[in-house]
Parts: C-alpha cells; sequence; structure tokens
C-alpha cells in the first residue's frame, strides 16, 4: 500500500458550516491530520441544519456537519478569552496549513489574520475563503446562506420564464467553492514543496460561481446577451425536460415522481417518439432535426408528459436507457441512497459510531487507484479531542493543559 | 510564473471536461489541448455566437483559453503514436471522452501507464466507466437528476427545476482537478502516477446540502423543501434553504431581490437588522419592530406571533423594497448586517463594482480575437496565475508543441501532415 497522498500535511481549520469545512474533508481523506476549531458555546450553523439523525434536532446530530467534517479531530476553543487565542496560535504555528472562511477581518481580530500567522510560521499555507472575498467594496457583506447564488447569478437563473425564479436548491456557492479551493490549495503546497515559500490565498465563493457563468459573460461582453431561465428546456435539445409520472404503487399516491429525458440526437428522437407510440411525431418531418424540435418544445413537453404519467419513473428510465435515450428518474435521498452505481463506487460510507450505531457520510469524490481516500473517523462532538490535540499534538504537558481547560478557555 | 508553472497537461477533454484543465493552465501548467483534425465537438456547445464564418462557442473560448492547441487524428497509427510519445513526456493526463472511448485508442490508463508510470491520469464520466449504470446515454440534467440535487428544488407543483447554464459536468471537471493534484501529491512522494476517476453523478451529492443522507440517517420530514410558515419545524440555518422560494423574492425598482425572514439565534438577528434598516428610513410602523426574530420560534408557541403578524410584517416589507434599487440594497446590506441582496443577471455581474474591484475579468488575445471573460478565480499573495492566451484555434500550436516535447522537426510536422495524422 502506498503512503497517501497528504500523509504528514497538519491542518487548522479554522472554517465553518460547508464551503470551508468541505476543502479540510478532502485533505483528511487523503491523509492530512485536520483539527477543525469551533466555539463551544456560539455553535456552529451546520450543526444546526438538516438532515438530523432519527430527525432529532441537537448540536451532535447533524448529518450535513458530519459529512462536512468527518475524518477531522474536533477542538473547542472560546477565542474571546487570551488563553484560547493562545492555543489558537500554538496552532497556527503547528499546521502548515491554516483555513478559515469567516467574515473578512475577524480572524484579524483574534491576532490569527495572515501577517500574524507568518510571523510565527513563515511558511505557512493560508486559505481564507468569503462569500466576496477579503478587498473590494462588498467584501463586508454578511455571507452566508443563499445571498451566494444571488450575487454570482444563479438565482437568477432557475425557475419557469413566466414566474419569478425560485433559485437553485441551497447555497450554490457553497457547493462549488470549495472545489477550486482544494486546487488552489494543492497547487500552492506543490510551489511550497519546490520552494519553501508559503502564501495566502483568498477564494470570494461568489467569484467560483460568476467563473462557472464564464461562457454567459462572455457571451454578454460580445452580445450583451442576458442569460434567462427557461425551466427545464435547453438551448440546443428538445425534448428536454423532467416529467411527472405514475406514483410507485397505492400506497405513494402522495409522492410525486419525476423523470428527466434529454433528446439529444434524431436517432434518440425517433426512439422517443415510438416509446410514445406517436408516429405521427415520427413521421412529422418539421420534427426531424434539432432546430425544429426546439420551435414546437412545448408541444413536444406535453406529448412526453402524456406519456409519463402512465408509467412509473424507473420504468421510464430503464426503457429509455435500453435504447439508448438518455433518461433518469430524479432521485430523492431513498432513491441516492440505494442507487446501484453509487454503490458500485462505494459513494455512502458506513462509519461505526458511538451513539448512533453507524454515521452515514458522502464518500471521496475522488477515486484513486493507488492511494484511494478513507474516511477515518466521523465527525466529532464538540470538544472531544480537546486533550488529545492539546497534549498529543501540541505537546502540552498535564500542567499547562489543566491550566488552560480551568481558564475556560476550551468552553 | 504560476504555482503549477513547469508541468505538462495532455487534455483530450470535451465540453465536458474543459474545465479541469484551464483550471491548471491558470495556475501556470503548460496545457496541450488535443482535438481531432475536424475540431472538437466543444466547438459547437452552447451559448453559440458568431465571429467571421463558423460558429463561435463561448464555452469553447472561456473554458479552452489558456490552454496550447493541437490538432492529432487518433483513427490513424500515426495519430495515436505521436499522442503516446507526448503521453510518455505528460505529467498528467485527462479525458471526457466516455467510457471505453480512450482504450479504443491505445490510449487507456492501462496502456499509458506502461509507458510513463509517473503519470497522472484522469477520466471524467457521467456515472464511472463500469458499473450497472456506467454504459447509460447521458447528458448535463440526465446526471443532475441522478446526483440529488434536481428532485428537491420544486416551485410549487410544477416538476423540479434544473439550473438553466448545465452545471453537471462542470463540477466533477473542477473535482477532476482536485483529483489530479492529491495523486500528484502522491506522486511527489514516490515518483508514481495513478488513475483519477471522476463520476459526474458522484460529484453531485455535495450540491444538496447534506440531503442525499436524509433517509440513510432516518430523517423522514417530507415537507423539507416546502415549508413556508414558522409556526412548523423551521430552517433555522439563514441559507433559507426549508423555505418556499417565492416567499424570499420582492420585487425593487431595477429587479428582483433575495430576502428570507429568516428566524432563530443563527440567522433572526440578521432579519432583526433588516427590520432596524427600514425604520430607520422611516418605514414602516414602529410596531415592525417588537419582534426579536431570533426567538420568533418561542413567540409563535405562545400565540403571540400569528399568521396575521406575518401578513403585516410581508406586506410593508414589499412596499419598502419596492421603492429601493439594487444598489441602494446592496449598500444596506454592508452597513446594516443584512441577508438581503439584489438578484444579479448577468448584466449586473459584468457591471459589479466588486467584481471589478478584484480585477476579475480579463480581456484575452488581441484585435479579432480578443474575448473579455473572467480570469483568476483566486487571489494569491505571491505569483499564483498566468492568463495568456485565448482559447486555441484548430491546430494552432501543433508544430510547436510537437518540436518542444518531441524534438520533431518541419520536416516531420510535414510528413505528418501529409498523411493526415496531424492538422
Amino acid at each position: 500500500m502506498r503512503t497517501p497522498p497528504l500523509a504528514g500535511l497538519k491542518v487548522a481549520d479554522f472554517s465553518w458550516v460547508v464551503a470551508g469545512p468541505v476543502v479540510g474533508r478532502a485533505l483528511a481523506d487523503f491523509g492530512a491530520t485536520v483539527v477543525r476549531i469551533e466555539s463551544g458555546t456560539r455553535i456552529e450553523t451546520a450543526r444546526l441544519m438538516q438532515p438530523f439523525y432519527q430527525g432529532r434536532t441537537g448540536r451532535e446530530n447533524s448529518a450535513l456537519y458530519g459529512t462536512c467534517n468527518a475524518g477531522k479531530y474536533g477542538v473547542t476553543l472560546n477565542l474571546k478569552t487570551e488563553e484560547g487565542r493562545a492555543v489558537a496560535r500554538d496552532l497556527a504555528r503547528w499546521a502548515d496549513v491554516v483555513a478559515e472562511s469567516y467574515a473578512p477581518g475577524q480572524m484579524a481580530r483574534w491576532g490569527l489574520d495572515y501577517a500574524s500567522i507568518r510571523e510565527i510560521n513563515p511558511s505557512v499555507v493560508m486559505l481564507s475563503t468569503a462569500l466576496m472575498g477579503q478587498t473590494g467594496p462588498s467584501a463586508r457583506l454578511a455571507g452566508y446562506g443563499n445571498i451566494g447564488a444571488s450575487v454570482s447569478g444563479y438565482q437568477d437563473l432557475v425557475g419557469w420564464p413566466d414566474q419569478l425564479p425560485i433559485g437553485p436548491f441551497g447555497p450554490y456557492t457553497d457547493y462549488v467553492g470549495p472545489r477550486f479551493s482544494l486546487v488552489v490549495l494543492l497547487a500552492a503546497l506543490d510551489h511550497r514543496r519546490r520552494t519553501g515559500e508559503g502564501c495566502h490565498i483568498d477564494v470570494a465563493q461568489s467569484e467560483i460561481g460568476v467563473f462557472l457563468l464564464s461562457p454567459q459573460l462572455a457571451d454578454y461582453f460580445d452580445r450583451g446577451t442576458v442569460a434567462q431561465r427557461r425551466g427545464n428546456q435547453d438551448e440546443q435539445f428538445a425534448p428536454h425536460g423532467v416529467y411527472p409520472c405514475r406514483p410507485e404503487d397505492e400506497h405513494q399516491q402522495d409522492r410525486d415522481r419525476f423523470v428527466a429525458i434529454a433528446v439529444c440526437d434524431n436517432a434518440q428522437w425517433q426512439t422517443l417518439a415510438g416509446q410514445l407510440q406517436r408516429p405521427d411525431l415520427a413521421a412529422d418531418p418539421g420534427l426531424a432535426d434539432a432546430a425544429g424540435r426546439l420551435a414546437r418544445a412545448g408541444e413536444l413537453d406535453d406529448a412526453v408528459a402524456a406519456w409519463t404519467a402512465t408509467q412509473r419513473a424507473q420504468d421510464v428510465e430503464a426503457r429509455l436507457q435500453a435504447q439508448g435515450v438518455p433518461a433518469h428518474l430524479a432521485v430523492t435521498s431513498a432513491d441516492w441512497a440505494r442507487d446501484p452505481q453509487l454503490a458500485h463506487r462505494g459513494h455512502l460510507r458506513g462509519l461505526p459510531h458511538e451513539r448512533f450505531g453507524t454515521a452515514f457520510v458522502e464518500g471521496p469524490r475522488y477515486l484513486l487507484s493507488e492511494t484511494p481516500g478513507q474516511v477515518t473517523r466521523p465527525a466529532p462532538a464538540l470538544g472531544q479531542d480537546n486533550e488529545q490535540v492539546l497534549r498529543g499534538l501540541l505537546g502540552y504537558d498535564q500542567a499547562r493543559y489543566d491550566q488552560v481547560a480551568a481558564s475556560g478557555a476550551l468552553a | 510564473m504560476g504555482l503549477l508553472s513547469g508541468y505538462r497537461v495532455l487534455d483530450l477533454t470535451d465540453e465536458r471536461g474543459l474545465l479541469a484543465g484551464r483550471m491548471l493552465a491558470d495556475l501556470g501548467a503548460d496545457v496541450i489541448q488535443v482535438e481531432p483534425l475536424g475540431g472538437s465537438r466543444a466547438r459547437r456547445a452552447a451559448p453559440l455566437g458568431e465571429r467571421d464564418g463558423p460558429p463561435y462557442s463561448y464555452l469553447w473560448a472561456t473554458f479552452a483559453a489558456n490552454k496550447r492547441g493541437i490538432a492529432v487524428d487518433l483513427d490513424r497509427d500515426q495519430g495515436r503514436h505521436v499522442l503516446r510519445q507526448l503521453a510518455s513526456r505528460a505529467d498528467f493526463f485527462v479525458e471526457s471522452l466516455g467510457p471505453g472511448v480512450a482504450a479504443s485508442a491505445g490510449l487507456g490508463w492501462p496502456e499509458l501507464s506502461e509507458i510513463n508510470p509517473a503519470l497522472v491520469y484522469a477520466t471524467i464520466t457521467a456515472f464511472g466507466h463500469d458499473g450497472p449504470k456506467a454504459g447509460y446515454a447521458e447528458s448535463d440534467l440526465i446526471v443532475w437528476a441522478a446526483g440529488g440535487p434536481l428532485e428537491p428544488n420544486r416551485d410549487g407543483d410544477r416538476p423540479p427545476l434544473r439550473i438553466s447554464v448545465p452545471q453537471s459536468f462542470l463540477n466533477a471537471a473542477a473535482d477532476a482537478a482536485g483529483g489530479m493534484l492529491l495523486a500528484h501529491h502522491a506522486r511527489a512522494r514516490d515518483g508514481r502516477g495513478q488513475l483519477v476517476d471522476i463520476a459526474a453523478q458522484a460529484c453531485l451529492s455535495l450540491n444538496t446540502l447534506g440531503r442525499v443522507l436524509a433517509d440513510p440517517v432516518g430523517d423522514e420530514h417530507p415537507e423539507w423543501a416546502a415549508l413556508v410558515s414558522p409556526t412548523a419545524r423551521t430552517d433555522q440555518s439563514g441559507s433559507g434553504t426549508g423555505t418556499s422560494s417565492h416567499l424570499k423574492k420582492w420585487r425593487c425598482k431595477d429587479g428582483l431581490v433575495e430576502f428570507h425572514l429568516a428566524i432563530g439565534q443563527a440567522a433572526g438577528p440578521f432579519t432583526n437588522n433588516f427590520f432596524r434598516w427600514m425604520h430607520a428610513e422611516g418605514a414602516g410602523r414602529d410596531t415592525l419592530l417588537r419582534w426579536d426574530w431570533r426567538i420568533l420560534p418561542d413567540l409563535v408557541e405562545r400565540g403571540e406571533f400569528t399568521e396575521a403578524d406575518m401578513q403585516e410584517v410581508r406586506v410593508a416589507t414589499a412596499a419598502f423594497l419596492a421603492a429601493k434599487t439594487k444598489s441602494e440594497i446592496l449598500q444596506a446590506a454592508i452597513a446594516y448586517k443584512l441577508l438581503c441582496i439584489g438578484v444579479s443577471d448577468t448584466a449586473d455581474l459584468a457591471h459589479s463594482p466588486q467584481l471589478a474591484g478584484r480585477d476579475f475579468y480579463v480581456t484575452l488575445g488581441s484585435g479579432r480575437r480578443a474575448q473579455t471573460m473572467p480570469g483568476r478565480w483566486a487571489t494569491v499573495s505571491i505569483p499564483a496565475f498566468e492568463l495568456r492566451r485565448p482559447a486555441p484555434e484548430l491546430g494552432e500550436h501543433t508544430d510547436g508543441v510537437l518540436a518542444e516535447w518531441l524534438g520533431y522537426d518541419g520536416l516531420a510536422c510535414q510528413s505528418l501532415r501529409e498523411g493526415r495524422a496531424i492538422g
């Protein structure tokens, strides 16, 4: 077995909610020692967010927190206390990587900004990821929730053309930001390996959202095109949509089921028209190419929906896929957990857990053939590893540890 | 110099994977985009414009930017030979041609690892290279449906909605870049490459805010996305994820506003701030200040806050915001700490003072090839990014790359070109 890629890498993870912690999770999966630092009294938002084990709210029950922080050690620090800040400085000195996602300026108020940390740890690589970034006229915009999807263009790009937009599910920039943060962070670590030089990285989550709209921005700069929401229709393909299906069985009448279908070429169209038992459409010369089908997309959507309403979603998927037409059930959490392809990739991971029996987390998104990601432990309970981290990793002796604990810095 | 200067990347992706190489190129790597002699199918990917003649793909223009381009015919022995030679000199290889396609051209991981054991080889597919759905017909929407983020995103009774700009493969391509660098760090220890397998379906569970885990952990609240009233079990995160989308959109003078009347200890203070702003502007009655949104769930429980009160709040809020511009709301959001912001469209993004202030946009190329687009996607305290050139024209750098990487001279290239192996 080869050594994990990041074995020996030490990470002090001061970040919270999703966009920051997801980065530390990836580092932990691939061998880094990651210490997650949080307040024991001002509970971090992700701990208060669904889904909860057995549906019960509680600071130790969030599966979202669980999946963002698996594999990490957990320390609680009160950074309002001098002793708490002293421990934080020791962690920053110990670390190769310091990650944080507070509002710009907050780390400086604790004496934990890049300039201060670099004085005690000259080659540190620090990642700051805020909604708008560390600089600029809007840097101080309160950065969480779905504000990110608004300032990066996504709220406007999801919805029916005849209605107000609804935006994507949840805080979209929290999903795309960490992917880019990981890339630039790993590149910076390679630069440090080659040169010994550290750096401060500022990833504005909103900029990552805008970056993924690069083609639409280029189109705007070129021709003034403002991208529009178009329901589930596509610019190039039709029919293309998400269609209601028959309930699974008589016990599930109240559960809506949907299937996504995308016809991407003429052969797929002929196959679909055959399934619909609409020889009139199959033979219609006006529908023989994509341009013709796009012009009548609404009519085709109605025809497809009339057929799917009589079918179960998974049957539509199976029948169309058997003939090479792109189709898939719109998966719920229950479908996702039972999806054979995700199971094949080991994407749902169960970990032994003291309270839940088994904790469930998402697997690594990168399958490396020789050094696969390992989720070694579930996310920490609040303050779970205080003693192990301060004594074991920072080398505090018992007297020093007791002094810190007695001061209230670990509360 | 960029953070990845000195590394060579051989990029056989199409529109499903272009972004991965763009990210590495931006950080300084020498990324060579390989196309068939007829051009990449990504050159025909939407959105399409027109620039002197053939369709001009803005997707190609942006996500192939900063790369060099070569044209090689992989259906010919000589073309495949050139490609294998290049692979023997590359640090990274990335492809998104679909399960089995690269292998059928003799460019699969087993073949290339034999000639270059240090190669990091990344493959981007919809579902994976093996497994029960590996052979599925796919498109961006299909993957979005299979990965999780589609189903919960509903607007009333109508079917769930995707993002109108396809995102599935962009998320996967960004993950491919991350996976390649993880494998690179392993190689830095022992000199050996490996296969990095990225499936877009699996990448998208992150885009559900943990929702895909609800069933495994036994959270059975089917009303998840439909909560509208603070009287029900309510999302207190401030993200508004559990709140009906229509209740978070308001009209303002020049467009729409995103504002969630958030409650609870974490997010309630932002709502309190909003009503402080309203009051400071002389709008709404003093009574609007009497609610503490941090403890609103308790007020509801005690019957001190009713649906009628909620209605009054919403009417006053709507009237107030209708008279504001997005710009005024942004200023107030910063000054008062509000979770309230104008909904930006592409025009707003293009003219954003924040993005201008951070030098986000860049124009690459000049003359008829000039193209303005998002540029540096992170800000680093040392030289990190290199934004050098517009997307390549077909075969623009073939001779140069073959000379630099393989030492081919003009005669060798001419011979290959005459044999239709390169273009």
